[in-house]
């Protein structure tokens, strides 16, 4: 493989208007206007989305933007859950590919 | 006859002043069961009618604007899905219309339709990658029945139906737009070649082989139910390139002869001119079509219109022949006895 | 069809047509007091068809269905046809109705402030409904509380109150009106059912809207608790007890969003009826 940080798979954001954002106590509610679902998610799912923009970034750049305000811990972990979420939202069109 | 005011309310809106209750209770059960509720919503939208309709064809709008906004995501689920393998991704029916709708046409058959799975067509030698990507991403089968399966797999012109784990709806992938065991067969590669790019990756069929489609599907592969829906989208496709293009009729015609669809595409056009006026020419040269009903065209509309104020079907006997009819049109007989003692052994029963 | 009628309840007007007389003459007698559809024209039809057309005469066996039906719906007897009627409607609502946001909840009023109990079959929602409504509160359903996703205020849908098992007897108890009692139907799925047609102010005052006030979770049959409910698992509990809250789309999610960051919600457990009025009693009153 060559190359590891070029081969990561970028993402960028969806529309603002697509998407309704609703914090409530612990969680937060997402209701996505082009599919008609909502969705409940626990951080760090709404840092993600606040983070991206549209321009795209791959895992280890949104670590590095979150990591300015939170303490995310052993790098390498988060880096590697930020990943998993990512293509979790790619799939259910939170975020796009890019 | 119930079905006669709903056929009548879409011909011409203005035909409903006067209704009484009774008869707008037949008409919204009919529509109703015909799943025509949104597209009659869509076609009374601006005549006057009583108030306790008003909300009644309201709700109907609204759950046709949904209906369309999930069946074009589920698109772009699939057309996501499959971008990897650089295939044409052709959409069939109800959410093709919904996407051409976006290209506007003014009496769309999109406005108000009812859409159930996602039809899509694909090259046949695609389909192992196809449902390959397909189950990667989140599409599974719907019933692991052995002999349906393999009923599928071998005669018919799809996979087995999937549905999507999350978001719970049926895809339909078909490589040719009647079963094999069917007698016409239809030119697909050329109705692939011929298909329209979308904005986004996705096609449709051309105008004339959405007919044919349709029209196939009505009478060449079907039992007729849904028929008045599969009419009135022949009807808007028909009404609304006639605007826009000289001599579609012909040009629709020369392109059913060719899929071998001559038959079913001239009937559908009858029916659809008797019942919805729809705006078709008749030719006698180059091409002969002669829109007078025929003897045999009356069974059909009896069969179609079979429904009582109650929304309920009537004429039980007609249509348990058109049920065994498009069994017969889709497989040779001794095939269909086996078919039909399988399916019969597990309790199914046609209507 | 043969036998007939047509009635409004609450928002919602039904026609149901029957292939028997006695189904239709029982919701007749029970029904008197509700207005008919205006206009002569329903929101929804409903029918009661032989399963086969032999089944009309022979061991007469009752397919529910209308303009929404389940494919899946298992037959019924005659004999627990008005059961079958009530079914039919409420399948109609369940499927079609979407000028309110539907939670499967109980609901009584009290100075135009609402109380929602929501809960699954035999949390004793309706039971507590139907003791309530005999308690100086405005009884405004035991199946469907309707949100309107417009003004977030809650409508009636008081149909008849449909109670089971122990809750017949207790109810017998406490109304006198023997009028008010349809046919105890022995044997159905969920056990004796006995319906109670909801007092006559319910029913007159079906059409006024009240502003919720307050969310319960009722569990039966437990040792006296209360806990709060945040609102997070609150909106996760009524997505899932709404039947219609996919089909509203947006209006749904604004509708919901707001009733949970609004209205407080508590999940109480009680062994029997009397502790359950004096838990509802503390819990209204320290509202204020």
């Amino acid at each position: 493989m060559r190359g590891a940080m070029t081969s990561l798979p970028h993402y960028r954001a969806i529309p603002a208007t697509d998407l309704v954002i609703r914090p409530l106590a612990d969680i937060t509610l997402l209701y996505h206007r082009p599919s008609g679902q909502t969705h409940m998610v626990a951080s760090p799912v709404p840092e993600i989305l606040a983070a991206l923009g549209a321009h795209p970034l791959d895992s280890h750049a949104i670590h590095a933007r979150l990591a300015t305000c939170y303490d995310l811990g052993d790098p390498d972990e988060a880096r590697a859950a930020i990943a998993t979420h990512l293509a979790e939202m790619a799939a259910l069109g939170l975020i796009r590919a890019a | 006859m119930s079905a006669a005011l709903l056929v009548a309310a879409l011909r011409d809106p203005a035909s409903v002043a006067g209704l009484s209750g009774a008869q707008w209770n037949a008409l919204i059960a009919a529509a109703r069961a015909e799943r025509l509720i949104g597209t009659l919503a869509f076609r009374l939208e601006g005549v006057a009618v009583p108030p306790a309709v008003r909300p009644i064809l309201a709700d109907a709008r609204f759950d046709a604007a949904r209906e369309a906004q999930t069946a074009l995501w589920e698109a772009d689920r699939a057309a996501a899905a499959l971008a990897p393998l650089a295939i044409p991704v052709i959409l069939l029916k109800g959410t093709a219309y919904a996407a051409a709708g976006l290209l506007a046409a003014p009496l769309s058959p999109a406005l108000g339709r009812f859409i159930g799975d996602l039809d899509i067509l694909v090259p046949r030698d695609a389909l192992d990658a196809v449902e390959a990507a397909l189950l990667d991403a989140g599409w599974e089968w719907v019933k692991p029945d052995p002999y349906d399966d393999a009923y599928y797999r071998q005669w018919m012109h799809e996979l087995p139906p999937l549905i999507h784990r999350d978001r719970d709806r049926m895809i339909d992938v078909h490589h040719t737009i009647l079963p094999l065991t069917a007698r016409p067969k239809p030119d697909i590669a050329a109705m692939i070649a011929a298909s329209i790019a979308l904005p986004g990756g996705l096609r449709i069929l051309s105008l004339e082989h959405r007919v044919c489609h349709a029209a196939a599907h009505l009478l060449a592969d079907g039992d007729l139910a849904g028929g008045l829906r599969n009419l009135w989208d022949i009807h808007c496709l028909c009404s609304a390139s006639g605007a826009a293009q000289e001599d579609f009729t012909l040009s629709l015609m020369e392109e059913a002869a060719r899929h071998d669809l001559a038959a079913p595409v001239a009937r559908a056009l009858r029916l659809a001119h008797h019942l919805y006026g729809t705006p078709v020419k008749a030719y006698s040269a180059p091409i002969s079509l002669d829109l007078r009903l025929r003897p045999s065209d009356r069974l059909f509309l009896t069969r179609l219109l079979a429904r009582d104020g109650w929304g309920r079907e009537t004429h039980k006997a007609l249509r348990q022949l058109f049920y065994v009819r498009s069994h017969l049109l889709r497989m040779p007989p001794p095939m269909l006895a086996r078919h039909l003692l399988t399916k019969w052994r597990k309790g199914h029963r046609p209507g | 069809m043969k036998h007939r009628i047509a009635l409004t309840i609450g928002p919602a007007s039904f026609r149901i047509g029957a292939a028997w007389r006695a189904p239709v003459a029982r919701l007749a007698a029970l029904y008197h007091d509700y207005p008919a559809p205006p206009g002569g024209i329903a929101d929804f039809t409903v029918r009661l068809d032989p399963v086969r057309p032999w089944r009309r005469y022979i061991r007469p066996s009752i397919h529910i269905t209308g303009d929404h039906g389940l494919a899946d719906a298992a037959p019924m007897a005659l004999a627990h046809g008005l059961l079958a009627a009530e079914m039919g409607m409420n399948l109609q609502m369940a499927l079609g109705w979407r000028r309110h946001l539907l939670l499967h909840a109980a609901c009584v009023e009290k100075d135009g402030r609402a109380l929602l109990m929501t809960g699954e079959s035999g949390s004793g929602k309706s039971t507590l409904a139907a003791m309530l409504g005999e308690r100086g509160w405005r009884f405004m359903g035991d199946e469907f509380a309707l949100l309107d996703p417009a003004t977030g205020a809650v409508h009636a849908f008081p149909r008849l109150i449909s109670l089971k098992n122990s809750a017949i007897a207790a109810m017998e108890a406490q109304v006198a009106d023997a009028a008010r009692f349809g046919p105890l139907l022995r044997g159905t799925a969920k056990g004796d059912i006995r319906h109670l047609r909801p007092r006559a102010d319910a029913i007159a005052r079906m059409d006024r809207p009240a502003t919720p006030a307050l969310l319960l979770f009722p569990r039966y049959g437990q040792p006296v608790d209360i806990r709060p409910v945040d609102p997070g698992e609150c909106f996760m509990r009524l997505t899932q007890a709404s039947t219609n809250y996919t089909a509203l789309g947006e209006a749904g999610f604004d509708c919901l969003s707001r009733f949970v960051q609004t209205i407080p919600a508590q999940a109480i457990d009680f062994p029997d009826g009397n502790s359950a009025l004096a838990l509802v009693d503390d819990l209204w009153n320290a509202l204020r």
